[in-house]
């Protein structure tokens, strides 16, 4: 058997045509099934996230206060930069806040 | 003018609610994913049945077509993951050595029964290949050896597929090498009880 023949065998399989109620049969298969509801976004986990954040945050403020003097290298060298531009914290927070919000209806799509 | 694509419009129809829409596409597509089917089992009743299986996760997943593959992609991917998975699970149906049963359609005038057994003996040679290279041979031919859109299908690089493609051809002409031009000596196949 040759390369050529093998080639030649598999190009030409048969097609095999439906038996005559077949699209009935997949008709009624999907007719039975049941509606399926739209997705719904995961508010219980989003609001489960939100809550384990705030207690992070809660739990970091008196870490910070006990360990924050180890942070102050740290926090001179950014002071420069919140002296320079104030708004451009406030302004990161709001874009990233407004992402979030944003993909709020792309992530309902996706759950 | 461009027209639209009619499984575009069919989708979109039955995304607004309307199920003839989705009776459309399987119209359409049916003889194909039958005939998809076919390749992977060889026997009518298994072929109807998966071939089923696949609109009916089609009908289920419609809501989730992006649009970003073209819907044959998306179709003939699902069909070939329901197929893989239906045969892990069950394995391959028994076959008959009927000609009646074993062929798709009815004997050409041109062709003997001869030729047309040890045609069918390779085509049962491919569902004996490791799952990998079977489905990139029977992807590929029924693509027409289209070898982006297989690839696309079965989710690998091209680079990959032709791999895959010549170590399946290899594999195929070792188990077919007793077959004569005029079908003697032709390999034992399961015969269904």
């Amino acid at each position: 058997m040759t390369p050529d023949d093998l080639d030649r065998i598999l190009s030409s399989d048969d097609a095999l045509e439906p038996s005559s109620g077949f699209l009935k049969n997949v008709m009624a298969a999907a007719q039975e099934l049941p509606d399926i509801p739209p997705p719904t976004f995961p508010w219980r986990r989003f609001l489960a996230g939100q809550a384990a954040l705030m207690v992070m945050a809660a739990a970091g403020t008196p870490l910070l206060e006990k360990w924050g003097a180890g942070l102050t290298p740290l926090a001179a060298r950014l002071a420069p930069l919140a002296a320079i531009a104030p708004e451009f914290g406030c302004a990161v927070a709001a874009t990233l806040v407004a992402v979030g919000v944003a993909a709020i209806p792309w992530l309902q799509t996706r759950s | 003018m461009p027209t639209m694509d009619p499984d575009a419009a069919d989708v979109a129809r039955f995304l607004a609610g309307d199920r003839s829409g989705f009776e459309a596409i399987v119209g359409r597509w049916q003889s194909r994913l039958v005939s998809l089917a076919w390749r992977f089992c060889r026997d009518r009743a298994t072929a109807e049945d998966m071939a089923q299986e696949v609109f009916v996760k089609a009908f289920r997943s419609l809501a989730s077509f992006r649009g970003d593959s073209a819907f044959s992609t998306w179709l003939i991917s699902i069909a070939v993951n329901t197929f893989r998975s239906r045969l892990r699970a069950e394995g391959q149906p028994l076959l008959s050595l009927d000609p009646n049963r074993v062929f798709a359609t009815a004997r050409g005038p041109s062709r003997d029964l001869e030729d047309r057994e040890r045609d069918e003996h390779v085509r049962r040679a491919v569902l004996t290949l490791p799952e990998r290279y079977r489905d990139a041979i029977v992807v590929f031919y029924f693509e027409e050896k289209d070898l982006g859109e297989s690839a696309r299908i079965l989710g690998i690089p091209e680079g990959t597929l032709k791999a895959r493609l010549h170590r399946a051809r290899e594999l195929l002409k070792r188990r077919c090498a007793n077959l004569d031009p005029l079908g003697a000596n032709l390999p034992k196949v399961k015969e269904a009880s």
